[in-house]
């Protein structure tokens, strides 16, 4: 038992390091949920393009950014660029690979909806005379993003799963604190299993935070 | 060095990246499997403590269970080897989301053959290998390429637990020659090459076992 | 000789909390016999059939198959499927497995035999059928008379005591449907033991002399279409079966 008090000892030391690591680790997932979804729906809506060549890219970028580790990524920028001079801190390259990677998640959930979509309804805007712009914004988009939305709120649980990558390339987020907190008295297991609990009770809030927002975008009628 | 050298020397720790990910899909498979066959064939008891399972591990990222496995457990007086602490995290996280896969995929198969195979005299069991086993993988080939895609994306972890896979491979380099933009940017063709070899893998078997006329009910 | 039926119920009940799906059913199938049970939709048919092989627990009543209570704590559900053949409504062939393979599953798994045996008693089967040339099919491959066709070669292949329908024509068109009622009077005369439920009168009137009329959970009539159809009292009764001259 005398572990624990070390352990609670220390804990209790380093609680603000900690909390504040929490912080960052919230403020990483919250910032780049919203500029990956906002970056998704770019990189969807350029999918949409009636130009072969943009359609070509946009599918090239998504494939490759799936296929791609976030983590070769990261170090791709945080560890390659200083060879052309670019020191960027953690924090932007955090942000920047996130984006990237989640936006082509997201593009790809938003891809699979649209193919869903019924193909008159579309036809039938662009009858109306909307042009592709107001398609996309008007038709395309609101009943996309709300087909999506189990898909896109499960990317906001991956995300804060994820932001523990960020502590490779030294961003002091809650993980790295934790693992601060474990190499001051060697208690791993402990230092890990509370970790490991902060992420599920984390996890679990936007679960039901999901289900609330599911709830009330439920189209009437709507069965996809 | 050219660019084509530095692929060249990264491709020698593919082989653990290979087998980091494949033994974790292997793992995620059994263990979906195992999860979505025990849902099936026992009662609601069992289904609750499938239900802590799938959450538990879905919920813990994959670095923080690798860690407390690899660096925690040992303060019990277990100590797992690099792979198997790879299992052990990454292969059965992997096993919840697939099992949830072909728990979906399960329910896509026709009721009415379940049944059909019970009043022919099969025991639940039968039936489950015989009718609900078969069709449900063929359903599940979207879900299992997406977790597979998934697991070879978190392959490269199995650096931090000292596996000398292609990522700690590309990490050694950068660290001598300094030239971090044109090693990385080869780590990433090399993983996405994978990926699209895991792709194309996977189509062959899916076209090879595909049935005429299947699909989800 | 036995002359005791091959399946007897007496006073089948099947209640589901406090809705009665069967009040009380007497009933009697002879070897080598064919019956028929019609009623409306919700009548409780279905029911009744799942309840012979236990598909449905019944709630109380007898059930003897061969003399044998079905319901007693030593029956052998599965060794009591086995001998009965079951053909379903949307005929539920299994998807993953040819015309071939979904006749010889059971032969396989149940009966243990081995593949090539088993193929050959189940190309016997499927011949008999007119579906040999069609083995190799898938069931997305073939027609709804088709499907039908192979379903009862998967039941008839278990050599059951008894085969049952269940609404064998509500998935197929009137022609097909004509086709079934043909097949089902050959394998008649082939001595097969059949109990058919049904809601298509002229089905019923191919296939049977008499018909049973279940309504509400009990059987309330038992004659001749035609006789249900003008001279019975009841006048839902002569309603449901005066159905039979609009077609």
């Amino acid at each position: 038992m005398n572990d624990w008090a070390a352990f609670s000892r220390d804990l209790l030391q380093q609680w603000p390091l900690i909390l504040a690591g929490l912080g960052q680790t919230l403020k990483l997932t919250t910032l780049v949920s919203v500029t990956g979804l906002l970056g998704g729906i770019v990189v969807f809506a350029l999918g949409l393009s009636p130009y072969a060549l943009v359609r070509r890219g946009v599918a090239g970028y998504i494939s490759f950014l799936i296929g791609m580790p976030l983590v070769v990524l990261l170090f791709l920028m945080y560890y390659g660029l200083p060879q052309w001079g670019l020191h960027w801190s953690p924090f932007a390259v955090a942000v920047l690979g996130f984006t990237l990677n989640v936006a082509a998640y997201n593009a790809a959930y938003l891809r699979t909806a649209y193919n869903g979509l019924d193909p008159q309804e579309l036809e039938a805007a662009r009858a109306q005379g909307y042009s592709q712009y107001q398609v996309v914004r008007l038709i395309i988009l609101p009943q996309v993003l709300r087909l999506s939305v189990p898909a896109l709120t499960n990317q906001v649980i991956l995300n804060l799963k994820d932001s523990t990558l960020a502590f490779l390339i030294q961003y002091t987020e809650f993980f790295g604190r934790m693992q601060e907190l474990a190499s001051t008295n060697f208690q791993f297991f402990k230092a890990y299993l509370l970790a490991a609990l902060v992420y599920l009770a984390l996890v679990s809030v936007i679960v039901v935070a999901a289900r609330q927002l599911e709830r009330q975008l439920l189209l009437p009628g709507g069965t996809r | 060095m050219t660019f084509f050298d530095i692929v060249l020397r990264l491709a020698h720790g593919c082989g653990y990246t290979l087998l980091v990910t494949l033994t974790c899909s292997a793992t995620g498979v059994s263990t979906g499997l195992l999860l979505a066959g025990l849902r099936q064939l026992s009662g609601p008891r069992v289904a609750l403590l499938l239900d802590v399972y799938t959450y538990l591990f879905r919920g813990v990222p994959v670095l923080v269970l690798l860690f407390l496995v690899y660096f925690g457990l040992p303060s019990l007086g277990l100590k797992a080897p690099p792979l198997l602490a790879m299992v052990l995290s990454l292969g059965l996280i992997a096993g919840a989301y697939l099992g949830e896969v072909f728990r979906g995929a399960l329910g896509s198969v026709d009721a009415a053959e379940t049944l059909a195979g019970l009043a022919m005299g099969m025991t639940r069991r039968q039936v489950f290998t015989a009718i609900e086993l078969p069709q449900m993988l063929r359903f599940a080939v979207p879900g299992m390429v997406n977790e597979f895609t998934t697991v070879l994306k978190y392959s490269p972890f199995a650096y931090t637990v000292g596996l000398p896979e292609v990522t700690q491979e590309a990490m050694a380099l950068v660290a001598t020659t300094h030239r971090g933009i044109e090693i990385y940017l080869a780590l990433g063709l090399i993983y996405f090459g994978i990926f699209r070899a895991l792709l194309v893998l996977i189509r062959w078997l899916e076209r090879r076992y595909q049935i005429p006329g299947m699909v989800p009910a | 000789m036995s002359i005791a039926p091959l399946i007897e119920i007496r006073n089948l009940v099947k209640r589901y909390d406090t809705h009665t799906v069967l009040g009380g059913i007497d009933l009697d199938l002879a070897v080598g016999e064919i019956k028929v049970v019609m009623g409306p939709s919700g009548c409780g048919k279905s029911t009744l059939l799942r309840c012979l092989n236990r598909l449905v627990e019944p709630s109380s009543g007898v059930i003897r198959f061969r003399g044998e209570d079905i319901c007693a704590p030593t029956a052998d559900v599965r060794a009591l499927r086995q001998r009965i053949g079951f053909v379903f409504q949307q005929f539920a062939l299994y998807r993953h497995l040819s015309v071939l393979d979904n006749v010889t599953l059971a032969l396989r798994k149940l009966r243990g035999i081995p593949r090539t045996q088993a193929e050959q008693l189940a190309l016997h089967q499927l011949d008999r059928l007119d579906m040999a040339d069609h083995r190799h099919k898938y069931p997305a491959q073939i027609s709804g008379g088709q499907k039908q066709r192979v379903a009862i070669a998967r039941a008839l292949a278990m050599e059951p005591a008894v085969v049952l329908f269940d609404e064998p024509t509500s998935a197929l068109d009137p022609v097909l449907s004509r086709e079934v009622a043909a097949l089902i009077n050959r394998l008649h005369e082939e001595q097969v033991t059949m109990l058919c439920v049904t809601h298509d009168l002229a089905l019923a009137q191919d296939i049977a002399e008499q018909v049973l009329f279940l309504d509400q959970g009990v059987i309330c009539a038992q004659d001749s279409v035609a006789r249900l159809a003008s001279d019975h009292e009841s006048p839902q009764v002569r309603a449901f079966f005066g159905r039979a001259d609009n077609l």
